[in-house]
């Protein structure tokens, strides 16, 4: 897998490369602000960009900016973004931005490898790697905002942790292993979320995720 | 003049004349209604002012006004299709005393009370020339069916008319005046209506508590819409005094010069116009309000030493009238411009002290928040990134020991804690310069913040305010801390978050619907209230029992 990588903080960058080639993941660029990540994007085709939100020139949310900007330009090209805060605004307008792999996760995630590692390939792979953090936020919303009808609130407290989970972007295995039950455990509690939040079943993982996303982010647009 | 005409088709000419016939025939009854209640009430209140008994009586003369007023905008729906807005002041179900303070507060009443003076020296020389214009129109007309009655060679206007034929001549004559009736008498309609509107429209400013009511019509206009009928009204004025000029010249020159009689009125129409407009020019300010009221007077006082001039310059009488008025603009003036009144050396003294103390208040403040900022980055690209970067080397020994189980669990436990560590860096950072506020501005922040809540909350905030930094922190920790209250003591409630800016302040108004009765002096409360007080700023808590709580901000932003 290829990736690039768009970090201001040399400590960081350095330490992420060095935790992505230990785990097999090959980085062929780097840069440090906005106009960098449009430039090492088209000019190494990666299948993958990490992306800090805060970058010079602005210190702002130059970063995220260009993400956004280079999901519209490169279709297909998957971008995990690092930020010291979880912006529910910031998450949103990420996830508006296009079809492919996206994720958003808390910079010290990096520090949980494997995790950090498998939400890398998930978001290269098309799929979706959004930060705990950021799944509470979007189901506050969806419960504040007054548009949920009730049905979270019919999800038993397991059911409610599996949600979490797929919303995080993972696959089935990968909830049975974090919440260390069997997969045929998992498989039930997903039918009885979809049934009683009376979404699409599918049997693909990805597009269960979309339809867990689609639905809390109804309640918190 | 289809600027007075609100629907989109213009109607038949006779109608719109017949509309402005009928408004000036009622202008003339009330318009002098008006003018005998102003000057009974007025006098008698200040004659009775030592007593409580003149109190009654001002109160009983303002709502008399107020009555007289909404008359008065209720006329102007003849020719504007629909009356002039009004908006008063919503009474409060409380002691007479709050009553009270609120209609002298309110800014209709002084409206209603202003028009009220003014319909008799504005409106019935205006309706009173309109409706004598069309009375001499059709006495001219109907000449020939009464000519007979009149005794012999008796004169109308300036003929003689003792036979049919020239009744007939003059029938043929008023027949041609008649559209240069009309067009006279809509530009009399449009002076008078204008000023009209001008003065009893409820303007934006006038209760900054209500800026969600809808703008009213005409707000928006100003000047540039009174300029045109100005023009044509100037140029009408000109027309009859040369007109009249013109028969005097045919018929009796050398006799008593009678048209001065009608220059002098037209003449201070005109100059009342020139005053409308050059005030309507000006930005509303106090200093405009005092321009404008002097002109006025100046106006009305040129008038009558003209008339005193010409009625042969005996007993100077206009004196009273203009020692009035002068009294009237002088105790305007003292209450538009105590501010300025020469002070003494002390004062002098304090003021500077003031204006020092104020200007490096403002300043610590600037320099208080740029510094926060500046800490919060340096804490996003010092320690935090240390500690993601401790945390990350931490991560990948542990997966190098991964088969040594007590050293991995000993190194989780050190990368759990650098987490911690991050988290709570986090928060401190976001309670003190929130990244979103300086990223995207207050709008957004605030967006961000209702999302955040815990109950549903409702923004309208406009995305281009980006006050100054000390402000905007100020207006986001308000809203912030309001929200967290509501979220607290009104569990369930839903909260609404309006930022808008009135005048040079920023308002910020946090209302909820929960059951109200917060404490003013509790400490979360208290907490916002300094920091708006810091700013100059007002910071007021409504919260009656049952009745939500609304907060509300004044943030001045000026220069």
């Amino acid at each position: 897998m290829r990736a690039v990588i768009v970090e201001d903080s040399v400590l960081l960058r350095e330490g992420i490369v060095a935790l992505l080639r230990e785990n097999g993941i090959d980085v062929v660029a780097q840069a440090e602000d906005g106009p960098g990540l449009e430039r090492i994007v088209s000019g190494h085709k990666p299948d993958v960009a990490i992306c800090d939100v805060r970058l010079p020139p602005t210190f702002s949310d130059e970063g995220l900016r260009a993400a956004i900007e280079a999901r519209k330009r490169h279709p297909g090209l998957g971008v995990l973004i690092l930020s010291q805060y979880v912006e529910p605004v910031y998450t949103a307008e990420l996830l508006a931005s296009g079809e492919a792999g996206v994720g958003y996760l808390l910079k010290e995630r990096v520090g949980d490898v494997r995790g950090f590692i498998e939400a890398v390939e998930r978001v290269a792979a098309g799929g979706t790697a959004l930060d705990r953090e950021v799944v509470a936020e979007l189901m506050r919303a969806r419960l504040a905002g007054g548009a949920d009808d009730g049905a979270i609130a019919a999800l038993t407290p397991r059911e409610r942790e599996v949600l979490e989970l797929m919303a995080e972007g993972r696959s089935n295995a990968a909830v049975a292993r974090a919440l260390v039950v069997s997969g045929g455990a998992v498989e039930k509690h997903v039918r009885n979320i979809f049934g009683k939040l009376d979404l699409p079943a599918s049997d693909d993982d990805h597009r269960r995720v979309l339809a867990v996303l689609a639905f809390l982010r109804a309640g918190a647009a | 003049m289809l600027l007075l005409v609100s629907t989109s088709a213009p109607s038949p000419v006779w109608t719109r004349w017949s509309r402005d016939l009928l408004f000036h025939l009622a202008g003339c009854v009330t318009a002098t209604f008006g003018l005998v209640l102003w000057c009974t009430l007025v006098p008698l209140s200040l004659g009775l002012a030592i007593t409580f008994f003149g109190l009654v009586v001002a109160v009983a003369s303002l709502l008399a006004c107020r009555w007289f007023a909404r008359v008065e905008r209720r006329r102007a729906a003849i020719v504007l299709g629909a009356p002039i807005a009004e908006r008063y002041a919503p009474a409060p179900d409380a002691r007479w005393t709050a009553r009270l303070r609120a209609l002298l507060g309110d800014a209709t009443t002084w409206r209603d009370f202003a028009w009220t003076g003014l319909a008799g020296v504005v409106a019935l020389p205006l309706s009173g020339l309109a409706v004598t214009l069309w009375g001499l129109v059709a006495g001219f007309v109907t000449l020939p069916a009464w000519y007979w009655t009149l005794p012999d060679a008796a004169d109308v206007g300036v003929w003689e008319i003792g036979s049919l034929p020239r009744a007939l001549a003059v029938a043929v004559v008023g027949v041609i005046l008649v559209p240069v009736t009309g067009y006279l008498v809509r530009g009399l309609t449009i002076v008078e209506v204008e000023i009209m509107r001008w003065i009893l429209t409820p303007r934006r400013d006038d209760t900054p508590a209500d800026e969600g009511a809808p703008a009213v019509p005409g707000d928006a206009t100003p000047g540039r819409v009174l300029a045109l009928p100005l023009s044509l009204h100037v140029s009408f004025a000109l027309l009859i005094c040369t007109v009249v000029g013109i028969i005097w010249i045919a018929t009796g020159f050398g006799h008593y010069f009678w048209p001065i009689w009608v220059w002098l009125p037209l003449g201070l129409t005109v100059a009342i116009g020139v005053v409308v407009v050059r005030a309507q020019e000006a930005p509303p300010s106090q200093t405009r309000a005092l321009r404008a009221h002097g002109e006025f007077w100046v106006a009305i006082s040129a008038f009558l030493v003209s008339i005193w001039l010409v009625a042969g310059a005996g007993t100077f009488w206009p004196f009273f009238a203009i020692l009035s008025f002068a009294i009237i603009w002088a105790v305007h003036a003292i209450f538009a411009l105590r501010d300025r009144l020469p002070l003494g050396a002390r004062e002098q003294q304090l003021a500077e002290r003031v204006d020092v103390l104020t200007r490096t208040r403002r300043g610590a403040l600037d320099v208080q928040a740029a510094e926060l900022r500046r800490i919060e980055r340096d804490l996003h690209d010092g320690a935090q990134a240390r500690l993601v970067s401790l945390t990350m080397q931490l991560g990948r020994a542990e997966e190098r020991v991964a088969d040594q189980p007590e050293l991995a669990a000993l190194l989780r436990g050190a990368r759990e804690d650098a987490g911690l560590a991050i988290a709570e860096l986090r928060d401190l950072a976001r309670g003190i310069a929130p990244p979103i506020l300086a990223d995207r501005g207050l709008a957004a922040a605030i967006e961000a913040l209702g999302r955040r809540s815990a109950i549903p909350v409702t923004v309208d905030a406009d995305p281009d305010q980006r006050p100054l930094p000390v402000v905007e922190t100020a207006a986001y920790f308000v809203v912030a801390e309001a929200l967290t209250n509501v979220a607290k003591h009104a569990g369930g409630a839903a909260a609404r978050v309006r930022v808008l800016r009135a005048g040079d302040d920023l308002v910020v108004e946090i209302a909820d619907d929960g059951p109200g009765g917060a404490n003013p002096a509790g400490g979360g409360l208290t907490g916002l209230r300094h920091r708006v007080e810091a700013l100059d700023g007002t910071l007021t808590v409504t919260s009656p029992p049952g009745g939500g709580t609304t907060i509300r901000a004044e943030l001045p932003c000026g220069p």
